[in-house]
């Protein structure tokens, strides 16, 4: 099972988008693919029109004692289920129970389901705080969605270096460019010259376009209803160079 | 709650998968998706590995995308294998993972090839609630098997898969109550199963085992032409493999039984027409000396890993010249016995010695064994085969040339090949017991032999080698074989002791002399 993280301090950057997307095109692979929606405001769960609620609360979720499995909810998509976020969240209450944990905690809760699924996606809301060290212990890939200007770039540096301060493996970082709107310079400048410190940004990014905005209309990751949209091949490319990170690729064989 | 679980149900045969839509549509809120074909091929090796040990190896494909599926054995699920878009063709192809020592441990060295090919039609339905959410998803599957390209395809199977979404387990009920009311029978997971049933292939078929059934007063030229044709089966069976190169196991399948047939051609005399011996024995000496160098190669290959590792690190890269200097002779070796396999001379060879083994009338004047009974002939060239070994054994010293250790492997090897010719004929406990005693003084036989072939193949690297480092770690090996061989050598009396008690003896009079004639 892997975990994958979508992860950034600041909001608005496009980490639903990510996780919703992303998930659906594990999905599509064949791969048991679970979304966990970390967010209080419950934008995943939304897109996937399911209510935001966890019987007995984040707290009792945290604790550890139900398991996740009896939370989680089947979508619309073959493969694909989601743990929906809960209006609890939102007073922290969550988030301060995961810190209190000792920091693997978020691993001992996603252990039971490695059976099960090929891979977990973890919609982490916007925020750096103690609770963050377990996702950061937890994930084996943090995507990092970053908007290409000023304020953007310095919060993935803070990211960074709160990683670097922390000791975790900072190899676990993979930062991608989103809203891309190729009609301002700032962000031409920066697609074209990323700052040496997002050295390991994917080669993908995600166009700031209007089909996104688009699937909280349709309450629809962008395979379903737009599949050719320009957003959605980038989707897939990323898809793509996420796996040959998390994957070692081997070689086609003569024989096929 | 406890999680609900997919429901694979065997379709009504009486009943189309239309109508029975029809009649489940006026219960349930359903949307039908578009229908869709995909395929499923069925990856074995061989002789049948994964499907013998319950494993599963499987390429789903539909439209363009590709997914690999794994089962380690008959307790486990069928799991996707991610970041794999080809099946290899052989374990060693993958990058380490747990996938790969699971496939190693069933299938070794084996390539895996295509074996079965199904396809899949698909009609895909999804049961929504008030909500329009859907809360059941159904397949209608229809399961057809091409036999060939030629013959028309077969429906092997008409399948119903209910799956359930999590957390709407009560609709998953009512929707497996409608089904379950029609009593259907639930699936197996045999598409596999099916498909061969329906081809002429049997999963049990290939063995390099003779499992010859002679008849005890059967003309020695009938049982003859019986295991000369056998075994020209098992290297027919092989021939496509060691052609493909890659599984070193179809080459020395091949070779084995070109060897037994050489055995058989020599040793069971005077029942076919000299002229015929002569011509055939000699074309399988060619074959057989152009496999000797590629498996002296490969069993060297694998044993340089032990040889190698009474050297310091150092030592050991500094062999790097010696490995690539085996992978190229063996390349080159190799290249020369797939060229014969695909010449037409080959082919011809072939083709007449079949027709000749298939041809059930005596091809010449009758010789001296042709007509005897078989069991008679037996008797007489194992008991004789056994008192060359006992004599060249006995003659054996501390002080002999090892040329008369080779010399007695090779009558080891003949003894046991005529045994395994004629075991049909004996009481199958007492050959075993015989072989197990005869196996013990070979395997220790072939290990000297081993040594000396190998020191054999690095004096030969360092005559053409001008790479002093490398020389020098050779020589290390060659100093360290002596030293086995030397070892290998003093275990011999003892092995030998065992092979020629007078309890072994006693049974190859009972059973050679005394024999009590038809007693199999």
């Amino acid at each position: 099972m892997k975990v994958i993280a979508i992860y950034n301090i600041k909001g608005g950057v496009g980490k639903t988008a990510a996780a919703v997307n992303l998930s659906y095109l594990a999905s599509l692979d064949g791969a048991n693919t679970l979304v966990w929606d970390l967010d209080p405001q419950g934008a995943a769960s939304y897109y996937f029109r399911i209510k935001a609620k966890v019987k007995g609360g984040g707290q009792k979720l945290v604790e550890g004692k139900q398991g996740l499995e009896a939370s989680i909810k089947g979508t619309d998509y073959e493969s694909l289920d989601l743990l929906p976020a809960d209006f609890s969240y939102r007073n922290m209450d969550f988030f301060v129970e995961l810190a209190k944990k000792p920091g693997r905690h978020l691993n001992k809760l996603l252990k039971p389901l490695s059976g099960e699924y090929d891979y977990v996606f973890l919609d982490c809301p916007p925020s750096i705080s103690s609770a963050s060290e377990s996702v950061f212990d937890a994930a084996d890939v943090l995507l990092v969605p970053t908007i290409p200007t000023t304020l953007s770039l310095r919060s993935y540096k803070q990211i960074k270096n709160f990683f670097k301060q922390e000791h975790h493996d900072c190899m676990k970082i993979l930062p991608f460019f989103a809203m891309v709107d190729m009609r301002k310079q700032m962000h031409r400048l920066i697609i074209a010259n990323p700052p040496s410190f997002m050295s390991g940004v994917l080669d993908s990014y995600i166009p700031y376009a209007s089909e996104v905005e688009r699937m909280g209309i349709n309450r629809a990751p962008l395979g379903n209803f737009a599949a050719h949209s320009r957003a959605a091949i980038c989707y897939k490319s990323m898809w793509e160079e996420i796996k040959s990170h998390l994957y070692t690729t081997p070689q086609p064989w003569n024989n096929q | 709650m406890m999680a609900a679980k997919q429901l694979d149900l065997v379709a009504p045969p009486d009943q189309g998968f239309s109508e029975l839509l029809a009649s489940f549509q006026n219960n349930f809120h359903v949307n039908v998706l578009a229908e869709k074909s995909n395929y499923r091929v069925f990856y074995d090796t061989f002789d049948w590995l994964l499907y013998n040990n319950g494993s599963a190896l499987e390429a789903h494909a539909e439209g363009q995308s590709r997914r690999i599926y794994w089962r380690a054995d008959k307790d486990s699920d069928l799991r996707i294998q991610l970041g794999l878009s080809h099946v290899p063709q052989l374990a060693s192809d993958l990058a380490e993972s747990e996938f790969r020592r699971q496939l190693q441990s069933v299938i070794s060295v084996r390539e895996l090839i295509p074996r079965v090919k199904i396809k899949i039609k698909r009609l895909p339905l999804v049961v929504l609630d008030k909500n329009k959410k859907v809360v059941v998803r159904i397949s209608f599957d229809e399961y057809w098997y091409f036999p060939s390209k030629t013959r028309a395809g077969v429906v092997l199977d008409k399948r119903i898969t209910i799956k359930p979404v999590k957390a709407y387990e009560n609709a998953f009920n009512q929707v497996a109550d409608f089904f379950n009311s029609m009593q259907l029978s639930e699936a197996q997971d045999n598409i596999m199963k099916l498909a061969l049933a329906e081809s002429a292939i049997s999963a049990t078929e290939y063995t390099t085992k003779l499992n010859l059934l002679l008849d005890a007063e059967m003309p020695a030229e009938q049982a003859l032409k019986q295991i000369l044709l056998r075994l020209l089966d098992i290297m027919q069976q092989n021939t496509a493999g060691s052609i493909r190169g890659r599984d070193t196991e179809f080459m020395h399948d091949y070779r084995v039984s070109i060897r037994k047939t050489r055995s058989a051609l020599t040793q069971i005399n005077k029942v076919l027409p000299q002229d015929i011996i002569s011509k055939y024995n000699k074309f399988f000496s060619g074959l057989g000396k152009l496999t000797n160098p590629v498996r002296d190669l490969d069993v060297f290959q694998i044993k340089l890993q032990s040889y190698q590792s009474d050297l310091d690190k150092a030592a050991q890269e500094h062999l790097q010249p010696l490995r690539y200097y085996i992978a190229q002779t063996r390349a080159e070796a190799q290249k020369n016995f797939i060229n014969t396999l695909k010449s037409a001379e080959y082919r011809q060879s072939i083709k007449q010695w079949r027709e000749y083994l298939e041809n059930p009338e005596p091809t010449g004047p009758p010789l001296e064994n042709t007509s005897k009974a078989i069991h008679k002939l037996a008797d007489e060239l194992i008991w004789n085969m056994y008192q060359l070994a006992l004599a060249e054994g006995n003659a054996i010293t501390d002080e002999t040339e090892p040329e008369a250790l080779h010399e007695l492997r090779k009558t080891c090897k003949k003894l046991r090949y005529l045994i395994e010719f004629f075991q049909s004929l004996y009481p199958a406990n007492k050959i075993r017991e015989l072989i197990q005693a005869l196996k013990g003084l070979q395997d220790n036989l072939g290990e000297y032999n081993d040594l000396y072939v190998h020191r054999g193949i690095l004096k030969d690297f360092i005559k053409k080698s001008s790479d002093t480092k490398a020389n020098r770690a050779c020589k290390r090996v060659i100093k360290f074989l002596e030293h086995r061989q030397t070892k290998t050598r003093r275990r011999f009396a003892k092995r030998f002791a065992s092979f020629s008690s007078a309890d072994i003896q006693q049974e190859y009079r009972d059973l050679f002399v005394d024999s009590h004639k038809g007693s199999a």
